[in-house]
């Protein structure tokens, strides 16, 4: 038997793992998926069923794990009353909707990626109310958000799908960024984000001075995630979701977040005068324009879309009237609308499944046609509405109660009985209008399809959730009673008010209410009747006020528009402004405090001049300062000189004593500036000096002379900064104990490898990640890439050679290139075995002497680049398979799981292990755990290396197409 | 340049010789190729210093070596094998791209006429 404690990791831990084995399955597998996502939420079930005992009366397991321990944060899990009611709707809901969805998707959807994200939004949901840490619940929250998008998102190629996916996420992302922040604040008032400690210090919380600013943006999270009035625009939208995962996220589970965070944090955020009118006013706006609206849908998950918006207003409403009975009442109905929601969202799945449409205009009389769905649709619909005997009544009971309470003697507080009233009556004429639209009237006329005769097993998790409604709606001292208690001890401690879960409350002002409601509502509906039959999509008054249609207008004033105005002031599509924007930023937070502080050479004399180097240096010198002349009209000189002054730096380093430096310097240079070369000719062309002198204005003359400036500024600047620290002794650095310890503790007596690849394991592998992700962006970025139109032809001189082949004889032009190339390639090509050998050797000589694996890895490289060059892109890639992507992707693996190995040992991440042990004819070899982790180096640095290099060798084929007219070679 | 003094005599002026042959060897070629007029007489000149040159020097580190660690040396016979396999590529690739150039400052790119002067090899 597990504890407690790893029963409810175990709880969280399973969705994201049956997630990731689901979202590895072949996609076309419906029972299989359908069966393991429906094993994991039962599991989940029955697990959150154990561990009630342990909840029960105001108790609490918690599970903390140290996260980052110096920021006093813990991995926390924490499982009261509250949040176990919670975990049972989300993971039993979950059950039943996977059961549904298994009849529900087509055979033709991806199922694999269906069941992978309502898994991971199952353990994401459960990540929030399980949550005993704000920072973790805050991370959960996004994730959330993130699998609502990837759900309501599913059938990717509706236009529909897509906006209402992208609208979701941007309303409650948003909203999560906001929660964020408040939850930050909240933190820094308390002193931690623990939950626990945050609950108790309610009062330090609502008398800090910035409580409002907290309360604000956490409510702004919360309110965009449970779609609250004026957020509420997104809900509507994401009913392009696949029904289930309306019925799932967008009714039962995802967006009670919001209330539920509100519910969670109300002791330590409530009892103020912002709470009450931010909340409530928020609430019963929503409450009564949601029930509003939900009367003119045509479409039935249109109309349950705006009723679920009114009911989460309606307990919004409810945690905003500040009162503990309010508390007890909105958990109450948090459960009941949870069940008759989901269970109406089926029912309607199922119409739209078997009749083929979801408008009530073309429904009519389907009670024949499938009386079982029709029979539990009405119950649900009832309870929706308030009829007695269902539990949708009884919480309305404790709503119209509370509404009627004495809160303050404000106005809000007089017509809130009235408004509460009317909004009720509305939910009265929407229910009767789902039921009677879609059951009654005559025989259906128009359907898209003929519903079978039988009811499918669709319908069982529907009769599942009604019977539950039934229920709790005729027994709720029994059925629910003893959970709602837990669950209000969980949220307000042991001080619980006293509340009566009875069908019968004798007659008072609330069952006045109540019928006062149904009358009206059925009143309504009759009077609406003429209206509705008109067929006009949406209501009377608020047509115009389209909150969709405003949000796009925002989305486009602050997307295009915005991006517009910032491009045409700030922007600029060429480099030299970017460079000199960045030289002059650098240069800038360079001189500030160098004139704040003055500057001044050390102590140090310099060493004398040694000859022989100055005149190295007087050549790298002259390269240098050539290229940057050469750089506008001779690029190829300019390069070819860079890479002289690249030599010269390798010089002095081998001068200089750091050999692993030299050696990296020389692979880097000729790699850089091979890669540069075959990138050359991509650029467009220049015309040459002529062009200069015709623009020789002031303006062009001005500009250069302040290149000039700053680039001798800088240049300088850098100079004299290195030589004032260059002049001052070494401070007592980490250097020594590198130096000390590279051989007993890391094995090897290249100290410079050691660091990389143990003392700074941990650098190095962000480092190589930073390899592949630059290496994968150069590629995505050269995929799409046409080069410009005037280098899009072959090179002149390509041409010319072409036409004096084709001239001589009946070979092709190819073969030109093949002739004049034929020795060098073949040196090329015998070389690379070569070349490939002196890359195993650098490697393996890397722990002990200059190489190891990037240096290798770049050599690798080269033996690639010769073969392009040698042979071509076509030659190359018909005789070796080269996977460069695989590459980074199992170097970076490589990389990582050594580093995970030493926990394997009981070490921290990435300890390496060294010894020296003896092969029986090799003899003694020095071998270090960290060889596997430069081999992973190695491996990554080839890849990223060869994918660039393929990329761009791409370019050529791609502008060679037989499609695009080649000029003719007489003309080039 | 460690231990240089333990050289024996003559170990020290056969090295001093065959480096010193060497750097003017490369000298040379290299004077050559400041002062030769055309480009395919200039190609010649460096290798002067790419083959006797580089030979001459790397004989004679492998005697230096040799005597001062009192064991063979022939890391330095792997070096002349690369200089003979690579300079050949360098050279060749330049005075084809010379060659072609020359042609099409010879005949503006007319087909007829650039036949007959396709490189032999």
């Amino acid at each position: 038997m597990m504890s407690d404690e790893s029963l409810l990791a175990l709880v969280l831990a399973l969705p994201f793992a049956g997630s990731l084995v689901v979202g590895f399955l072949p996609s076309n597998r419906h029972n299989l998926e359908a069966w393991l996502a429906g094993a994991i939420a039962l599991a989940g079930l029955a697990i959150a069923l154990a561990l009630y005992p342990a909840v029960a009366d105001g108790k609490a397991i918690r599970v903390a794990v140290e996260w980052l321990p110096t920021l006093g944060l813990d991995f926390t899990l924490r499982m009261d009353g509250f949040a176990w009611l919670f975990t049972v709707l989300v993971t039993g809901i979950g059950l039943l909707v996977v059961l549904y969805a298994r009849y529900y998707m087509s055979p033709d959807d991806p199922v694999a990626r269906f069941f992978a994200f309502l898994l991971g939004f199952m353990g994401a949901m459960l990540g929030i109310v399980l949550s005993g840490n704000l920072i973790q619940l805050v991370f959960f929250w996004e994730l959330t958000s993130l699998s609502s998008f990837l759900l309501i998102g599913y059938w990717h190629h509706t236009a529909k799908a897509r906006d209402g996916a992208r609208m979701a996420l941007t309303v409650t992302a948003s909203g999560g960024l906001c929660l964020f922040v408040g939850v930050v604040i909240v933190g820094h008032i308390v002193g931690s984000y623990d939950l626990d400690r945050v609950l108790e210090s309610g009062a330090a919380i609502r008398s800090h001075a910035l409580y409002v600013p907290a309360l604000v943006l956490i409510l702004l999270g919360a309110l965009t995630k449970s779609a609250q009035f004026p957020f509420h625009f997104w809900l509507p939208q994401a009913m392009a979701a696949p029904t289930p995962v309306s019925a799932y996220l967008h009714s039962a589970t995802m967006v009670k977040a919001g209330v539920f965070l509100m519910v969670r944090l109300w002791p330590a955020l409530g009892y103020t005068e912002a709470w009450f009118w931010i909340v409530g006013t928020a609430g019963l706006c929503t409450f009564v324009l949601g029930a509003y609206l939900a009367m003119f849908q045509q479409d039935l998950k249109g109309l349950l879309a705006y009723s679920t918006i009114s009911h989460l207003g309606l307990i919004t409403l409810l945690i905003g009237l500040d009162s503990p009975t309010g508390i007890v009442a909105a958990i109450f109905h948090m459960m009941n609308h949870a069940t008759f929601k989901a269970s109406l969202f089926m029912a309607a799945g199922i119409i739209d499944h078997e009749t083929g449409t979801r408008d009530i205009r073309r429904l009519s009389g389907l009670l024949r046609l499938m009386p079982v769905t029709a029979g539990l649709a009405i119950l649900a619909a009832a309870s929706m509405a308030g009829v007695p005997l269902l539990n949708g009544f009884l919480s309305k009971e404790m709503f119209f109660a509370e509404a009627v309470a004495h809160h303050s003697s404000s106005a809000f507080d007089r017509v809130l009985p009235y408004l509460a009233a009317l909004a009720a009556m509305f939910s009265v004429t929407y229910s009767l209008r789902f039921i009677h639209g879609a059951f009654f009237g005559p025989p259906p006329a128009d359907l898209p399809r003929q519903p079978p005769p039988l009811p499918s097993w669709m319908a069982a998790p529907v009769a599942l959730l009604v019977s539950a409604c039934v229920l709790v709606g005729m027994f709720p001292a029994v059925t629910a009673g003893p959970f709602l208690d837990s669950a209000a001890r969980g949220v307000l401690g042991a001080h619980i008010p006293t509340y009566s879960l009875a069908v019968w409350h004798g007659f008072n002002v609330p069952l006045l209410m109540s019928v006062v409601a149904m009358a009206g509502g059925a009143l309504l509906y009759l009077a609406l009747q003429r209206y509705l039959s008109s067929g006009i999509e949406g209501s009377p008054l608020l047509r115009r006020l389209d909150s969709q249609r405003i949000f796009d207008r925002i989305m486009i004033a602050l997307t295009l528009r915005a991006g517009r105005i910032g491009l045409e002031t700030a922007g600029t599509r060429r480099l030299q402004p970017q460079l000199r924007l960045i030289l002059g930023v650098a240069c800038a937070a360079a001189l500030w405090p160098l004139l704040q502080l003055g500057m001044a050479a050390g102590p140090l004399a310099p060493s004398a001049l040694d000859p022989a180097l100055t005149l190295v240096w007087v050549v790298g010198a002259a390269c240098a300062i050539a290229a940057a002349y050469q750089a506008k009209y001779h690029r190829f000189a300019a390069l070819i000189l860079t890479g002289g002054a690249g030599l010269v730096v390798c010089v002095t380093f081998a001068w200089l004593s750091a050999p692993d430096l030299a050696l990296t310097q020389l692979l880097v240079e000729i790699v850089t500036t091979v890669l540069l070369l075959l990138g050359l000719r991509w650029l467009p062309k220049r015309e040459e000096m002529v062009e200069a002198d015709r623009h020789r204005t002031p303006r062009v003359l001005l500009r250069r002379a302040a290149d000039l400036a700053i680039a001798t500024v800088v240049g300088i600047g850098v100079a004299a900064i290195a030589y004032a620290v260059m002049t001052r002794p070494a401070p007592d650095s980490r250097a020594s104990f590198f130096v000390e310890r590279a051989y007993t503790e890391g094995g090897g007596t290249n100290v410079v490898n050691v660091i990389l690849v143990d003392f700074r394991g941990f650098d190095t592998l962000g480092e190589i990640a930073v390899l592949g992700v630059v290496a994968l962006t150069v590629y995505a970025l050269l995929r799409r890439f046409r080069p410009a139109p005037d280098s899009i032809v072959s090179p002149e001189q390509q041409v010319r050679q072409n036409a004096r082949a084709a001239a001589a004889g009946p070979r092709q032009p190819a073969d030109a290139l093949a002739d004049s190339l034929l020795v060098p390639a073949l040196v090329m090509r015998l070389l690379f075995p070569v070349i490939g050998m002196v890359a195993v050797y650098l490697f393996l000589r890397g722990h002990d002497l200059p190489g190891g694996g990037f240096v290798a890895g770049l050599t690798m490289s080269v033996a690639f680049i010769l073969q392009y060059m040698a042979g071509g892109t076509r030659w190359v890639e018909a005789r070796l398979i080269i996977l460069p992507v695989r590459w980074i992707g199992v170097g970076l693996l490589l990389a990582a799981l050594t580093g995970l190995g030493a926990w394997a040992f009981g070490y921290p991440f990435l300890t390496s292990h060294a010894s020296h042990p003896t092969l029986p004819v090799v003899g003694k070899v020095p071998l270090a755990s960290a060889i596997l982790f430069d081999l992973g180096v190695f491996v990554l640095v080839v890849g990223a290396t060869v994918l660039i290099l393929i990329a761009l060798a791409h370019q050529s084929i791609r502008t060679h197409r037989p499609t695009k007219p080649e000029p003719a070679p007489d003309h080039a | 340049m460690t231990g240089a003094a333990d050289l024996p005599a003559w170990a020290a002026l056969l090295t001093a010789l065959l480096v010193l042959l060497g750097a003017g060897l490369a000298l040379v070629g290299s004077i050559g190729l400041l002062r030769l007029e055309d480009f395919y007489q200039r190609v010649h000149a460096p290798t002067l210093g790419a083959t006797l040159g580089a030979g001459s020097i790397l004989i004679g580190s492998m005697v230096f070596f040799s005597v001062l660690q009192s064991r063979p040396v022939l890391h330095e016979i792997l070096v002349g094998v690369f200089l003979t396999v690579t300079t050949p590529v360098t050279l060749i690739l330049l005075v084809k791209a010379t060659h072609h150039r020359d042609l099409d400052a010879e005949q503006p790119a007319t087909k007829t006429e650039a036949g007959d002067d396709r490189p032999a090899g």
